[in-house]
């Protein structure tokens, strides 16, 4: 193989593809998409910032502003939660509509979080969003098959090829020059969008550093661009294997379909046969069921309650939890929402583990299916995937119990052990106590993990690019010229 | 292209298995809905003996959205919803928004219901057998020789389509026959109007094709026209709508309603009792008779009326959110007109009840159930009834009947546009 035999092919499949000017206004077409999708998300995340902030300062200030009161009246108050979105959200909006924006927080129960962009929506949601990742994973495909189905079965039908070949031209350098000929056109849509995501993220007022940004974009750089490399080197190799251009049209399209829509879907089915996901009353009912098993902290019966009691009693050398140092229901409640959260967070990190599960189930595709494995690089790196949105899930239930116990601390420290009720007039714990309770906010998932859990996806586009590396090397002889 | 057609009908079966699992799991939801309504009251009634306000606390009654079985062939949003809820008589606001366990990964990548099918796959089929009828005729030159032999060799390439339009729907039919045995789903007016709509978006492509064809392009233009159109009416132009809508009527309402029902309420506990109860019975003059005991620091006409605070005063931003959902709604239909895609998903998520609108209801319906709840027992707390007195078996799982009657209407809009096609190929001739 000759490195400037391969340029120069490249240089003419280029040209060739940009002289048709149906070509010029697809790319100006999907430009001009571009540009809505990025402009359209900007303006939506700066929108919800601009709520999350707004709404955070007033929970905040109307948390603060509480009146001196008995501890556990705050507890129940709580605290509400909003979701910041990850600044390059804007470039692949990810699962990022599905998920919920708002969870109350309070002490004994755990809301669940709502108002997703879904739960929203006309409906209209299920045929997708106009974002830079449905543009450049789903569509840019389609367009460089339409650039590449031709270019090898056209020449040969026109008899050029054989011209081609005897002139000294390998099939390796062939195939190899118009795949990257065609990647090259590809450019002129994705480098767009990359710069155009990044003057944005430069403007929006955020928390990421440019080196970050930088980082993060060229990495998704990378992986896009071995991406358009493999795609158009399949509409290269398949318009080479087939007999016509019309052959080869149809094949690239069916394999379109299979890896944009047909995999993706299938695979979605088997994950959930593998591994059936309990509904919310199933799982709010075995959380229950769980819950009156470990004891009732109402219960002047319950006998985990009452092992504790005399054992505080006996260490204390006292005969009545009256007499107790301390608030002793604080101490109850304490005890019953440690062990609550417990019982809650081991049925959730089931679920959790569960929706790994499944969506390994279509991640692993990603090794037959280039489209999977772009989908999800893109999704993580853009901080719209769903062990990014874990890092505020987990926050937000940190937070809240954390907010319970300091509660619970107060009440246990502060509060006269005869008060009866949390109505006492001198059951009142000073307004400082909640200003000193710090203010909610999550952070993102960092940069590391991202990479981390991108693992195996890149790997997939690694296999993908030896693969082709191979298929060129030692598959290419045996193809035909005429 | 053989091979396309039967690959197509195996997605369909496919899908249907979807729909079937879908119904099951929303059966077996309810049940257990019902059930742990049941268990659920039994368990306090045991535990809580004193007053009914305490029990009241606790327990929950159950309003079920039972989809229709049809709903397995176009699932909606339907999968996102709990299928039945449970509520308390405590303030709705906190209880009404929950939603199904669902993992988000699989809700970006849909679900394959038959819908999906048809307004997916189905266009591509068409084209697939359909695109280059007469340009390949004309591109290997049998043309000339047709248009000397026959007198009239339009009707071939007419014939030729029709027949091809005969083998997909009899494919349509099939499985739209198939599926209603295997859902059980039975011969109403809902599945008469949802397999019209499905026939209708059949008969819109291969009119478009055949408008593509009177072009008298070649193949690899007709193609290319007719791949673009398919894209833009199944992903490019429902996407553009998506975000337009959500940036034209952006909903922060959601947020308000939170913290407003929750100050609402909990906010109420360290304010004088006075205001709360005058509150209480400006929205209820039925009960201003009852009083809140002198000195006392608790009562539970007290306690229900700052739950109901947390309703009342979270009501201005609840209503405008939901006239903005409503909005988002309306506009999206609008557009639905001219986009038969659109249309055709809403049309049969409309005949299916797993629309937005049907949603919208049942959330109308849950807060009547729960006021009616609230009026029933409100009298009984403050009157300290005893728990005993109570029916309790009777309060089984209620069901809500979304209903809005079938609509044939909604069949003009794309039958216009077909017809429009149509003219306008007779043009080109």
């Amino acid at each position: 193989m000759r490195i400037a035999q391969i340029g120069l092919i490249s240089s003419h499949t280029y040209k060739s593809v940009l002289k048709v000017p149906i070509n010029l206004w697809l790319i100006g077409a999907f430009m001009i998409l571009i540009f809505i999708a990025l402009g359209s998300s900007y303006l939506s995340n700066l929108y919800h910032q601009h709520n999350v902030d707004h709404y955070g300062q007033e929970v905040r200030d109307r948390w603060e502003n509480n009146p001196d009161k008995h501890p556990h009246r705050m507890a129940h108050y709580g605290y509400v939660a909003f979701r910041t979105k990850y600044p390059l959200s804007l470039f692949d909006n990810g699962i990022d509509s599905y998920l919920g924006n708002a969870v109350f927080l309070e002490a004994h129960r755990q809301n669940s979080v709502n108002f997703s962009q879904a739960s929203l929506s006309s409906g209209i949601l299920r045929f997708g969003e106009l974002s830079t990742g449905l543009l450049l994973q789903f569509l840019l495909p389609l367009l460089i098959f339409f650039w590449g189905y031709a270019s090898i079965s056209g020449e040969r039908e026109k008899g050029v090829l054989k011209l081609f070949l005897t002139q000294g031209a390998s099939w390796q350098e062939v195939i190899l020059g118009k795949s990257l000929g065609i990647s090259l056109v590809s450019l002129f849509i994705l480098l767009p969008a990359f710069v155009i995501t990044f003057i944005l993220l430069i403007c929006y007022p955020q928390t990421l550093s440019i080196t970050l940004i930088a980082i993060s974009l060229l990495c998704l750089l990378g992986c896009y661009v071995a991406y358009i490399f493999i795609i158009s080197f399949i509409a290269v190799w398949v318009s080479a294997r087939s007999s016509s251009s019309k052959a080869s049209l149809i094949k690239l399209i069916g394999f379109w379909l299979l890896f944009t829509l047909i995999i993706p879907k299938i695979s979605q089915v088997a994950g959930q046969i593998f591994y059936p996901t309990p509904s919310k009353i199933e799982f709010d009912t075995i959380v229950e069921e769980e819950l009156i098993k470990q004891g009732d902290s109402h219960n002047p019966d319950d006998p985990h309650y009452n092992a504790m009691k005399d054992s505080l009693l006996l260490a204390h050398g006292v005969s009545s939890t009256k007499e107790l140092p301390f608030n002793y229901s604080g101490y109850i409640m304490k005890e019953g929402e440690k062990l609550s959260t417990e019982t809650y967070r081991k049925h959730k990190d089931d679920l959790m583990s569960l929706y790994q599960k499944q969506s390994q189930v279509v991640l692993y595709s990603a090794v037959l299916n280039p489209y999977i494995a772009i989908k999800h690089i893109s999704m993580v790196l853009s901080g719209t995937d769903f062990e990014s949105y874990q890092m505020f899930n987990e926050a937000a239930e940190n937070y809240r119990y954390s907010l319970a116990q300091t509660m619970n601390d107060l009440q246990i420290e502060q509060i006269s052990n005869t008060v009866k009720s949390s109505a006492d007039k001198n059951a009142v714990i000073s307004q400082q106590n909640w200003i000193d309770f710090p203010a909610f906010k999550h952070d993102f998932l960092s940069f590391n993990k991202m990479i981390k859990s991108t693992i195996l996806s890149i790997a997939a586009l690694a296999i993908w690019l030896i693969i082709v590396v191979l298929l060129t090397v030692y598959f290419s002889k045996n193809l035909k010229a005429i | 292209m053989g091979i396309g057609l039967v690959l197509l009908f195996i997605l369909g079966l496919i899908s249907l298995h979807i729909g079937k699992t879908f119904n099951e799991r929303q059966h077996f939801i309810i049940e257990q809905t019902e059930v742990a309504q049941t268990e659920h009251i039994n368990r306090h009634l045991k535990y809580v003996d004193g007053h009914i306000g305490l029990l009241l606390y606790y327990i929950r009654f159950g309003l079920a959205n039972e989809a229709p079985p049809l709903a397995g062939l176009s699932i909606g949003q339907r999968d996102t919803r709990q299928a039945a809820q449970l509520v308390n008589i405590r303030n709705l606001e906190e209880q009404k928004n929950t939603s199904e366990l669902v993992n988000p990964f699989y809700q970006l990548l849909g679900n394959m219901d038959f819908s999906f099918v048809l307004i997916y796959l189905f266009p591509l089929i068409i084209i697939a057998l359909s695109f280059n009828l007469l340009s390949e005729e004309k591109e290997s030159g049998r043309w000339s020789l047709l248009a000397v032999q026959s007198g009239n060799p339009v009707r071939i390439i007419k014939t030729k389509l029709l027949i091809r339009l005969a083998c997909v729907l009899l494919m349509l039919i099939a499985l739209l026959s198939l599926g209603s045995l295997y859902l059980n789903i039975s011969l109403d007016q809902n599945l008469l109007a949802f397999s019209a709509h499905a026939v209708l978006y059949v008969m819109f492509w291969f009119v478009l094709v055949w408008w593509v064809t009177s072009l008298g392009k070649s193949s690899n233009q007709n193609a290319l026209i007719l791949l673009s159109s398919w894209l833009l009416l199944t992903t490019i132009i429902p996407a553009i709508v998506n975000n337009l809508v959500s940036n034209l009527y952006p909903i922060a309402q959601a947020y308000e309603t939170t913290i407003d029902s929750r100050d609402g309420y909990h906010g109420k506990w360290d304010e004088p009792k006075e205001p709360t109860l005058i509150k209480f019975k400006d929205h209820y003059p039925q009960f201003s008779k009852y009083n809140h005991p002198e000195e006392a620091s608790f009562s539970w006409l007290w306690y229900y009326a700052m739950q109901q605070m947390g309703d009342d005063e979270s009501a201005t931003a609840r209503i405008a959110m939901k006239q903005n959902i409503e909005k988002r709604i309306n506009l999206t239909n609008w557009i639905g007109y001219l986009v038969p895609s659109i249309h055709t998903q809403f049309s049969m998520n409309f005949l299916c009840k797993t629309d937005m609108h049907n949603y919208l209801n049942y959330l109308e319906a849950l807060e009547t159930y729960h006021e009616d709840l609230r009026l029933s027992f409100y009298p009984k707390i403050f009157e300290e009834e005893p728990i005993q007195n109570q029916k309790w078996e009777r309060y089984n799982l209620e069901y809500f009947k979304d209903q809005r009657h079938t609509s044939w209407m909604s069949l003009f809009p794309v039958m216009i546009l077909s017809l429009g096609f149509l003219l306008a190929a007779r043009q080109n001739r």
